[in-house]
Parts: C-alpha cells; sequence; structure tokens
C-alpha cells in the first residue's frame, strides 16, 4: 500500500494532471447527468397513479369543462382535477430596476381538487385557508417566489401570452397567498397554481373548457384499462380524448427536442473514452518505466499476483482522486451550491445520488480498464528479462 | 562431512532467439555446500547470470534437476517459488536496484512484508541488518542520497533482512570505485564467515575471486574449471 502511495508521488506533476484529467471528465459526465436530469424532471416527478386526460388530438385544444363529472363516473378513478396552462411572463424588476420578464410555469386550476391530487405539494394550513378564500389568490413554488422575491401577502403581475382579460389586458394580477415546498427533490418548486373559477370568469374567449384533466385512479396497475375506458366513453364526440400515465404524458415534451437522451449519452461517452485513454496512456509509461523494479520485485520474493495488484491498485487510485475531485465538485455546485445555470428552463437542478454512483463506478472501471494491460504485462513479466532492462 | 546447499544434475537451458538456438547452459552438474563462498567466472555468454538466474528461481532449466536448499525448483508453481526465494534465497544486483522512491530503511523492509511479522519485528530485522552493512544511521535517506558504496550496502541489507541461507550477488563490485569495491568484498567475507551464509558471486574480477573458496569457471555453458582455493597457494 506505501509502495502504491509513494509511487503515485513519484511523479507528482504527471499524477496531478491525471487526475486532474480524469476529474474534468467526471464532472462533464456528472453536469450532463444534471442538466438530463432536469430534463426528465417532470416525468421524474410522475406518479404511476395519476393519470392525464388530453384532447385527442393536440394539448393545444381544449376540452369542456363538464367532462370532470363524466370522468369521474368512471370505475376506477378516485379523484379528477382541472388544468389549463397559463403561459405568462413575470413582470417584476430586476436589481437594475428595469422590468424584468421571466418565464415560470403556471396552471389556473381547481386549487383543492389540485392538492388532494399532489400530495407532494406541502403549505402551511392557514396559508391554504387564506388561498382558497380569496379568488384573486395564488400559490407559489419556494424557489420562484425567491427567484422573484415574493413572500405570502405580495402581489404578483403577469403577462399571459396566450390569455387576455375581458378588458384586453394580457396584464393579470395575483395575491401571494401560500408558498408551498416539498420534500421531494425531484417535485419542480417553481410552478404557480391559482383558482380556475376566476381564470374562466376573466379571460376573453375559452369559458366552459379546460386544457386537460388530471385524475388519481385507485389501482395503478389498471391505468391502460381506465384509459381506454375514458377514451371510449369521449369516442365519437366533438372532444375526443387521449388519456395516458402523467409519466408518458411529460416525455411528450421531452421527445419533441429530439432524443436528447442519446445526444447527452453519446458526448457523455465520448468524455469517459477520452478519459479512459488518458489515463490508459499513463499507466503504460508509467509501468514501463519501472519495468526493472518489478523484476527486483520479483526478484526479492513478490509474487506476479503482487505486482499485478500494485499496477491495477494505482490506476485505481488515480481514477478514484479523479472521481473525489470531479464527483465531488459537481456534486458541491448542484447539490450545495445549488448553483443552476438557467433557472427558469430547469426547475429542477441537483445531481441525483443514481449519477453519483454511476460516476464513481464508472472511475473504478476507467481505472480496472486502464491498469489491466499494464498490470497483465507486469503479471507476465519475466524477472530475468526484467531485470535485463535499462 | 559438509552438506549440499545446491545440486545440479545434467542441468542444460535453450534459448530460441529467432531461428536460433543458444546454450547458456549444456549438461552441467556439480555440488556447492552449505557455507561455502563460490566465485563464478567466465568470460560474457558464459552462462554465469543464467546459472545465478536457476539457482535462484528466477528460470526454469530446459533439461535436468536444480535442487537448492533442498528443494527441487522445477516441482513448484511460479506463486511457491516467489515464496520459496522470499523464504531461502536473497539477490545482490550490480546496480544495485534498490527502489528511488523508499527510504534505505523502507527498501530493507519491503521482503519483510512478505512475512507474518509484525512492525515492531520487521524493524527489529531491518535495523540489524543495517546494522551489520554498518549504514544504520543512514536508514531515513533515500537512494539518491547515499554514494554507490552506500547503496550496495542497503542492497546487502535488503538481502540479508529475510536472513535467508543463500546470498546471490551479481557482480556486486562492478559498479563501484576500488575502494568501495573493497568494502563491500570484506562485508561478503564477514557474511559467510561470521553468519554463516553461502554466497555466489559472479565476477570477472580476479581479486574478487581470490575472496572465494571455490571457483568456478563457466565457458560455453559447460565447467571448465573448478579450483579450491583454500587449498591454492596464496
Amino acid at each position: 500500500m506505501r509502495l502504491l502511495l509513494l509511487n503515485l508521488l513519484r511523479k507528482p506533476f504527471r499524477t496531478l494532471l491525471t487526475v486532474f484529467g480524469v476529474g474534468v471528465a467526471l464532472f462533464l459526465f456528472c453536469f450532463l447527468e444534471t442538466v438530463l436530469n432536469a430534463f426528465l424532471a417532470g416525468v421524474n416527478m410522475s406518479d404511476a397513479s395519476r393519470l392525464v386526460v388530453q384532447h385527442k388530438e393536440s394539448i393545444i385544444f381544449e376540452l369542456p369543462m363538464s367532462y370532470r363529472a363524466l370522468i369521474e363516473q368512471i370505475e376506477g378513478v378516485s379523484s379528477v382535477a382541472s388544468a389549463s396552462w397559463f403561459g405568462a411572463l413575470s413582470q417584476e424588476p430586476g436589481p437594475d430596476g428595469a422590468k424584468r420578464e421571466e418565464f415560470f410555469a403556471q396552471f389556473a386550476t381547481e386549487v383543492e381538487r389540485y392538492l388532494a391530487l399532489y400530495p407532494e405539494i406541502q403549505t402551511p394550513p392557514e396559508q391554504l385557508r387564506d388561498l382558497l378564500s380569496d379568488q384573486m389568490g395564488c400559490m407559489l413554488g419556494a424557489q420562484i417566489a425567491q427567484r422573484l422575491n415574493k413572500k405570502v401577502g405580495d402581489r404578483i403581475a403577469l403577462r399571459s401570452t396566450i390569455w387576455a382579460q375581458k378588458n384586453g389586458s394580457s396584464i393579470w394580477e395575483f395575491n401571494v397567498r401560500s408558498i408551498y415546498t416539498s420534500d421531494s427533490p425531484t417535485f419542480d418548486q417553481t410552478m404557480m397554481i391559482f383558482h380556475q373559477k376566476r381564470f374562466d370568469e376573466a379571460r376573453q374567449f375559452g369559458q366552459g373548457s379546460v386544457g386537460l384533466y388530471l385524475l388519481g385512479i385507485v389501482d395503478p396497475e389498471r391505468s391502460s384499462e381506465i384509459s381506454a375506458a375514458i377514451d371510449a366513453r369521449f369516442a365519437n364526440s366533438p372532444f375526443e380524448t387521449r388519456t395516458m400515465t402523467e409519466k408518458a404524458f411529460n416525455l411528450q415534451f421531452v421527445s419533441m427536442i429530439g432524443n436528447f437522451q442519446l445526444l447527452l449519452r453519446s458526448v457523455g461517452s465520448a468524455v469517459v473514452l477520452t478519459m479512459l485513454l488518458v489515463s490508459a496512456n499513463t499507466m503504460m509509461m508509467s509501468a514501463r518505466e519501472r519495468t526493472r523494479e518489478m523484476g527486483v520485485l520479483k526478484a526479492i520474493g513478490f509474487s506476479d499476483g503482487h505486482v499485478f495488484l500494485l499496477l491495477i491498485g494505482e490506476a485505481l487510485a488515480i481514477a478514484l482522486l479523479g472521481a473525489v475531485a470531479g464527483v465531488g465538485l459537481a456534486w458541491l455546485m448542484a447539490n450545495v451550491l445549488h448553483y443552476n445555470p438557467k433557472p427558469d428552463f430547469f426547475p429542477v437542478f441537483f445531481l441525483p445520488g443514481s449519477s453519483i454512483l454511476a460516476a464513481v463506478g464508472l472511475a473504478a472501471l476507467t481505472g480496472l480498464a486502464s491498469g489491466i494491460l499494464p498490470a497483465t504485462a507486469g503479471l507476465r513479466l519475466k524477472a530475468t528479462e526484467a531485470l535485463r532492462s535499462v | 562431512m559438509s552438506e549440499p546447499i545446491i545440486e545440479l544434475r545434467h542441468v542444460s537451458k535453450v534459448y530460441h532467439k529467432g531461428s536460433a538456438d543458444i546454450h547458456p547452459l549444456d549438461d552441467l552438474s556439480l555440488t556447492i555446500d552449505r557455507g561455502d563462498f563460490v566465485a563464478l567466472m567466465g568470460p560474457s555468454g558464459s552462462g554465469k547470470t543464467t546459472l545465478l538466474n536457476l539457482l535462484g528461481g528466477l528460470d526454469t532449466p530446459t533439461a535436468g534437476e536444480v535442487l537448492v536448499c533442498g528443494q527441487d525448483l522445477a516441482g513448484l508453481s511460479s506463486r511457491e517459488l516467489a515464496r520459496w526465494r522470499c523464504d531461502h534465497v536473497s539477490y545482490i544486483f550490480q546496480a544495485y536496484n534498490l527502489l528511488p522512491v523508499l527510504t534505505a530503511y523502507q527498501n530493507v523492509e519491503l521482503p519483510l512484508t512478505l512475512l507474518p511479522l509484525s512492525r515492531r519485528e520487521r524493524r527489529e530485522h531491518v535495523v540489524q541488518a543495517l546494522e551489520i552493512v554498518g549504514l544504520a544511521e543512514r536508514m531515513y535517506h533515500r537512494p539518491d542520497e547515499l554514494s554507490g558504496g552506500q547503496e550496495q550496502r542497503v542492497a546487502i541489507a535488503r538481502a540479508l533482512a529475510c536472513d535467508p541461507e543463500l546470498l546471490l550477488a551479481d557482480e556486486p563490485t562492478g559498479d563501484l570505485d576500488a575502494h568501495s569495491a573493497q568494502e563491500i568484498m570484506a562485508l561478503l567475507i564477514a557474511l559467510n564467515r561470521d553468519y554463516g551464509k553461502t554466497i555466489i558471486v559472479v565476477t570477472h574480477d580476479p581479486k574478487v575471486a581470490r575472496a572465494a573458496h571455490r571457483e568456478l569457471h563457466l565457458e560455453k555453458g559447460v565447467l571448465a574449471r573448478d579450483v579450491d582455493l583454500r587449498h591454492e597457494p596464496t
């Protein structure tokens, strides 16, 4: 063990550069994983016991409000809430005093029903009571409230890019009555919800319709059967439906930007392969320089296995030191300092534990793969030949 | 009557180099007694180093039997050979071959790490070995902080640390100046005389050979001359 550590310090600058190279590669890998996780946040927060009903043709077409009662009658459905996409930009002054328009998700919904469907949302009871009693009220996620510097009791103005009010204005004002948090790290805390009734009464067009229905079902294993029953119920009507799991619904949006997962994973693979080549090159160079020493070790009683373990151990140590540096930095930035390069685009931005494990596993694999060639050469090396080498 | 520590019976070694066969050792038979000090001489390519490697179990013969310390080396796996070397044989090289990242103490301790010894026991062995070679005061120096003669003395201490029966030295004074060479030879003589170590020294230097009890001359892989120097007039 001591010899292994001392060998790493034999050429400290070279070891440092290799560790740095592995560290940078693993940092990039973790960063890409974090971005991918952010893209899939909606998918990851999906619950198998929730379904989404949208217009059969496209999400841009609305469904009648009257469908809610009809959906509730379908066997296996436990609760239903409607939701309409508001699509607005904040109108708050930035630090420089100029108006800053920021995008985040807002839904008009039946608040009580919606919250029953999403137990992940946590808010103090008194704030919920105030929200339910104020038709002009809204609930903000803790992260967006912090970003917009809003607290309970403040007013917030939004400019909708879709909906104008009956008076012609597209600026809508709300009272911040509640701020929600969530224990689930994948749950989006940058949303806003407000009352469907107020929205429906105030909007210029589209009265009596909603964007989609969110439903809770009793048995997640019956989701296909219940989805088919809902769609059959509205077949051949002017507003045919397409029902799917919440996960499938959210995946639609991810697939709209192409196979992003494949792209990111390809870049990640290229990064890891480069790291492997750099590390393997260093290990081979380092082992070749010490051929004679390996012969000496064998001559004084060390077995072939000892030499193999020494060389593979050095490669593993370099890769794992790189992992500590690269993964550690990524974890620090994303999970401790909460760095988010695009908060309005990535409502959830953190490095998941599974990605940390994957990165450490990759580092270990890289260490093994880069060390296996020199270690096998060391294993097979004959002491007599090694002692003759210069 | 002396007990043999080494017995070679019709030992041959053949290397294949391209289409040519090289015979560094050809049907060699000899016996070396425990406690002997043998000088192995001969021109380059006569098979001296090959013989040393066979005796240390670093190489295997193409034909014949090699018995060292009562063990037929042909019957041992590479793992068993490694362990056997650790217990019975030590090498002293011309180029010292100390590990440059380790101090003198750590270099001497290295073969001891293979034995089931406590840290304290290892320390006792290391200090004793370094005291025998007269370098106890320089135990925390690295090889690049020692002279050539001192490096070779550390290498001898490393060879002594496991208390082997047999010391195999391949031109141990070849890289040293005359004074240091004399010191090393004096040390080897003392190890043979005072500690009863069997020593086989490969050398080209007749002065080194004169320190031995017996001189073996190899030529083209066969034993050309076997001289008992104890009965030679000095």
